[in-house]
């Protein structure tokens, strides 16, 4: 299987453990695998896997894969962070320990349906009652809420380590709402792309009949047999740690991704609030912890569940994965009673042991606890919070004796575990291979009966050598799960999506995903119309203002003060002394992070109403909307004193967004979401537009003026050249407006613009009176037609005593009205069921949203 | 006693309502003192549905479904109930406070069947604060049930009942700490001072017949939901106090529901999907029916 290099790394490596490692057998010898994988780093070389580990990280940044972090000061993501050195098992090793996973999987789903059903294990006096009834997690509440089948955790998901004893020891489980499988799916990716050489001499399972087999389970369980069941994936939101992972799974499989306020329940049944209308669903994945599941019957301040939930579950008209309640299964005391409960249910001993632990709620247990509080790790008992583990060994003398106190207080709360020496296993550190502590997550899912095994998974390695602290908030690491042998085990399963749908069903539109496609193109033009005001200043400043610096022309005035009203920035350079320092107001009007409008406001609205949409991103639509993101910090730097740099970074925002309309145009499916995101787009350039040459053009001013301010208007345009292939030097307001307003060839001429909105309109669908023209549509044509029908000669007309266009300024200011009602017609009719239950509390209280930490 | 009971719920919004899903826990229950004979809810506007079930605790739940934009809500419970006189005379309350810890700690069966009760709940926490309030009435060496009437005599004594004071979330140290309250306070408070003592204690929702002064007609809409206390009594069972009246619950008392705490037995909650302030007002009417008539 392997040639032997006389292996220095490997050499190296082996000097650097302290104790038990990975790749060493129980007599100290290399296993063969790891071995091999050592030779392909050797044949690469560690300089270039350390060169593959910084592009592997540069991806995954670009790929936006993230963490959120809630006690992050520097902004909410942390990169996802991915070792090139993967994780081996064998196997033969991995059969055995697959069987171990699925028993415990099957114990744990017997404890659920027990804890919830008979209470055998507390009748027969197996559990000790206060470990299921003295744990949060248990919901009487949910008591009689089943989903049909015999397994109820239909996802599951178990931590384990190489103990001591050289066996896979299992450490923990994730029953209520397990994370990591995107994750698995993202590395597995990413690793097979930028070290595929890693992979010589060794055969690897591949991750796809295993999604396969998750899609199949997950659609088998519709309660609608016949028709093409509806799953949705139902996250809390983009505040969650795990949001990136929530989209990134429910674009994978094509399931709509929801907030909880797309759903309602009528009738018994749950139905998502779509834009065409409300669609009955039959399934749903959720990611929002239990107690929130259901504001009615569980916690009554939650925002993310869905009102009458458990009562459509209990109906059957609604399968909910897990089912609520199985937080109380994540409970570490639970652990000292599997062997007990495997016996009672099975008649077998645990194939797979516990780490060592002891529940202080009993007293034997607490006295031994004490007695040894030197040398465990401390947990609360609650599997709710995330407490960190507290390593008793590091503690003073001091420390140690709080910890006592506390412990005596609420004794129930307390588990200690043995901090056994598990093993270290290589993984690339600075550019080094050295041992870092590993612990492994393993995926499961039911098919109903049967539990089968994700050949992979998720492994994560301290960040500390010696500590066994593993956590993605603590900056540990993750690596990609190989199970390996030296022959290939299956053909090369593809993963299918919707391979039960025989029919192809266009997927709903949330109507919150609606909205937040419509904002973001409303906010992603405002960024460009602003900059693109800011940019057409700063080049009409450096032409005129002399080297005294204040402005000298009138023309110059005007247009301050037009981008004054583009941007909403008032009083802005409506005052003089604005007016004298023009980069200062310039620069408030790029990164003030208190004005409404500013560029940097903008930028974070359009971030926001992006990544909640996460799931309708290809991938490289997400590189682009990731380079956007990068563009913030950039600001900082910037100072009045040196405009062409704020030129610069303006331009360069620009041609980030326009590569992300280009991108848009060219990959985004021509649904619902693609009308609204053009509407938005449409709407917001018109206003903008309007706004400018209402303030421009206001007034009849001198010849001269009116010349430079006609250049301007035309270069922001775009239409500078056209005009002067058309009129070539002949410069007047009559054949400007003719171009700006009336001229539908022209992208940027509003009769072209509106046309383009009644288009985009009108394929939305119109539920109440399908034959008739919607509210909307209806305003859009009114302002169209008032264009079409504009005379320009008497456009121009202005009133002799104070100068203004008075014709114009009134067609204008009718369109901007009739364009500006866009958005509360479209929020009436597709959006506004999306934000009843906003309206009561919003939901920017982090306290509420859960804790998903993996 | 045969009694009619009408417990009517409205509510009041200053703008419409749209949707609004709702839970009641008002039918009260079967036990061998008490016959629920009809039972009967209606509900302003008319809900899509209506379905009840039987909770994890045993009681009976309504659960409906609203979706008529309205401005004002009315649940409207009405029944009739058999109750009649607990003969604690039979039971044998002599057991002391250290007999029945060490009857519960041997009987492992008992203490699992009961863990539920013993526990902290969303309602029920306690700290060295209570425990020093609750210790004086537990003396060892005295009858269980003796220790807990004590107790609900000393929080009627030293209690207020103010009705203004307090809501449904004020924390029980401030209770503790003003010594003012409702009955569903005192009911926390003497269910938590009995629980971390180590015995068992439930929360009872109900209702109290009420007696007009001498001479005047009774008031409709005068009485009102109420709440007591279930305490385990090893050998004994289940035995109820009342500790805002300092009196052993009797015929006059009609259980709906019993939970580990307010929380478990909330007469009616409801999630509105509307933006506005609402306005509620409860109306409970204990009717004794004279047989024969």
């Amino acid at each position: 299987m392997h040639t032997q290099i006389s292996s220095n790394l490997i050499q190296n490596y082996c000097a650097q453990i302290n104790g038990l490692d990975e790749i060493l057998e129980k007599d100290g010898r290399i296993k063969p695998y790891w071995q091999q994988l050592f030779n392909n780093i050797e044949v690469m070389g560690l300089t270039e896997l350390g060169n593959r580990g910084t592009d592997i990280l540069a991806k995954l940044k670009e790929n936006g894969v993230t963490y959120n972090v809630y006690d992050s000061s520097e902004g909410n993501n942390r990169p996802w962070k991915l070792d090139p050195i993967p994780f081996l098992i064998e196997q033969k090793e991995w059969d055995e320990i697959s069987k171990g996973l699925i028993q415990r999987a099957q114990l744990i789903d017997a404890i659920y349906k027990d804890i919830y059903g008979p209470r055998h294990l507390i009748k027969e006096g197996i559990l000790p009652s206060q470990v299921i009834f003295g744990n949060e997690g248990f919901l009487p509440a949910c008591f009689d809420v089943k989903i049909p089948s015999d397994n109820q955790l239909i996802i599951c998901a178990i931590d384990f380590a190489r103990g001591p004893d050289n066996r896979m020891w299992v450490m923990d489980r994730r029953t209520q709402s397990p994370s990591g499988m995107g994750y698995v799916i993202e590395n597995r990716s990413v690793i097979s792309k930028y070290v595929p050489e890693l992979t010589r001499g060794l055969a690897l399972r591949r991750l796809a009949p295993f999604l396969n087999k998750f899609q199949g389970a997950i659609s088998g369980l519709s309660p609608d047999k016949n028709g093409h069941p509806n799953i949705v994936y139902l996250t809390p939101g983009p505040q969650t740690e795990t949001f990136y992972e929530h989209a990134f799974i429910a674009s994978n499989f094509g399931y709509p991704l929801v907030m909880g306020d797309d759903l309602m329940v009528r009738n018994g049944m749950v139905w998502l609030k779509s834009i065409s209308g409300l669609e009955k669903v039959d399934v749903i994945i959720r990611r929002v912890d239990d107690e929130y599941c259901d504001p009615l019957e569980l916690r009554e301040d939650s925002h993310l569940g869905v009102s009458g939930l458990l009562q459509a579950m209990r109906l059957g008209n609604v399968v909910v994965l897990n089912p609520p309640g199985s937080n109380v299964l994540e409970n570490h005391a639970l652990l000292p009673f599997m062997k007990g409960a495997c016996q009672f249910f099975f008649k077998q001993d645990l194939l797979l042991p516990n780490i060592a632990t002891w529940w202080c709620g009993q007293e034997k247990e607490l006295k031994y606890v004490l007695a040894n509080l030197d040398k465990l790790i401390v947990k609360k008992a609650s599997g709710k919070e995330h407490h960190r583990s507290i390593f008793t060994r590091i503690l003073s003398e001091k420390q140690l004796g709080e910890l006592r106190l506390k412990i005596l207080a609420n004794p129930e709360q307390y588990v200690a575990q043995e901090e056994s020496s598990l093993r270290t296993a290589p993984s690339l550190v600075n550019g080094r291979i050295e041992p870092r502590l590993a612990v492994s997550r393993a995926f499961l899912v039911s098919d109903g009966r049967d539990y089968h095994v994700m050949n992979g998974g998720l492994t994560r390695s301290s960040a500390d050598s010696n500590l066994f602290v593993i956590s993605n908030q603590l900056g540990g690491m993750s690596k990609d799960t190989w199970i390996v042998s030296d022959k290939a085990f299956e053909s090369n399963e593809r993963v299918v999506i919707n391979n039960n749908k025989i029919d192809f069903k266009q997927a709903a539109l949330p109507s919150k995903s609606a909205e937040n496609l419509f904002w973001a193109g409303r906010y992603c033009e405002r960024i460009l119309v602003t900059t693109k005001a800011i940019n057409l200043i700063i080049n009409t400043l450096q032409d005129n203002i002399t080297l005294g610096g204040t402005p000298k022309s009138q023309h110059l005035e005007i247009l301050l003060k037009a981008l004054s009203h583009v941007t909403l920035f008032y009083p802005g350079f409506l005052t003089e002394k604005m007016r004298t320092q023009p980069y200062k107001g310039i620069l408030n009007i790029i990164r003030d992070p208190k004005m409404m409008s500013s560029v940097t406001t903008t930028l974070k609205s359009f971030l926001r109403c992006v990544t909640a949409v996460n799931d309708k991103w290809n991938h490289d639509t997400r590189t682009y909307i990731n380079a956007i993101e990068s563009n913030f910090s950039q600001f900082d730097d910037l100072d009045e004193f040196d405009p062409n740099r704020i030129h610069k970074m303006m331009t360069k925002l620009q041609s980030r967004l326009f590569s992300f309309y280009g991108i848009f145009a060219e990959s985004f499916p021509r649904d619902e979401g693609y009308y609204l995101f053009e509407s938005g787009k449409l709407v917001e350039r018109i206003l903008a537009q309007i706004s400018l040459i209402r303030a421009v053009f206001n007034t009849k001013y001198t010849a001269h003026v009116e010349k430079e301010l006609i250049e301007a208007i035309l270069i922001n345009h775009n239409l500078l050249v056209y005009y002067r292939q058309l009129y070539k030097s002949f410069v007047n307001l009559e054949t400007t407006l003719d171009v700006v307003l009336i001229d539908e060839k022209l992208p940027y001429s509003l009769g072209y613009m509106l046309g383009k909105l009644a288009e985009y309109l009108s394929h939305l669908p119109n539920n109440t009176y399908p034959e008739r023209i919607s509210l909307v549509g209806k305003a859009i044509l009114e302002a169209q037609t008032k264009i079409r029908l504009a005379d320009i000669d008497s456009l121009t007309n202005y009133d002799e005593d104070d100068h203004r266009l008075f014709n114009l300024d009134a067609l204008l200011a009718s369109i901007y009205t009739l364009v500006s009602g866009v958005t509360d017609l479209l929020s009436n009719q597709y959006f506004s069921h999306a934000v009843l239950q906003h309206s009561l509390k919003r939901y920017s209280d982090e306290n509420e949203l859960d804790a998903d930490d993996i | 006693m045969i009694y009619k009971l009408i417990h009517k719920t409205k509510y009041a919004y200053s703008t419409r309502v749209n949707k609004y899903n709702g839970l009641a826990c008002l039918q009260p229950l079967n036990n061998h003192w008490q016959k629920c004979y009809a039972f009967d809810i209606t509900i302003q506007p008319d809900p899509l549905e209506i379905k009840s079930r039987v909770d994890f605790f045993g009681n009976t739940l309504h659960y409906f479904n609203i979706d008529t934009p309205h401005k004002q809500l009315i649940v409207e419970a009405k029944s009739k109930v058999e109750s009649s006189l607990r003969d604690i005379s039979v039971l044998n309350l002599n057991i002391t406070c250290a007999e029945a810890k060490s009857h519960i700690k041997k009987n492992l069966l008992l203490k699992n069947e009961l863990g539920l009760y013993f526990m902290k709940s969303h309602f029920i926490d306690w700290d060295a604060e209570i425990i020093d309030f609750a210790q004086p009435s537990f003396v060892p060496d005295l009858p269980l049930y003796q220790c807990v009437q004590n107790l609900c005599y000393r929080i009627f004594t030293e209690f207020e009942f103010n009705s203004k004071y307090t809501e449904v979330n004020t924390p029980l140290k401030v209770v503790l700490r003003d010594k003012k309250g409702v009955c569903q306070d005192f009911s926390h408070l003497a269910i938590t001072c009995i629980r971390s003592m180590g015995f068992a204690a439930r929360y009872v929702s109900g209702y109290l017949e009420t007696r007009p002064a001498a001479g005047k007609k009774k008031l409709q809409g005068s009485d009102a939901s109420h709440a007591w206390i279930s305490v385990y009594i090893p050998e004994a069972g289940w035995c109820e106090f009342d500790p805002t009246n300092n009196i052993i619950p009797q015929e006059r008392h009609i259980v709906t529901a019993y939970g580990r705490d307010y929380g478990d037995v909330v007469p009616l909650k409801g999630i509105i999907f509307s933006a506005g302030h609402h306005k509620l007002k409860v109306e409970v009417d204990v009717i004794p029916v004279l047989e024969g008539l």
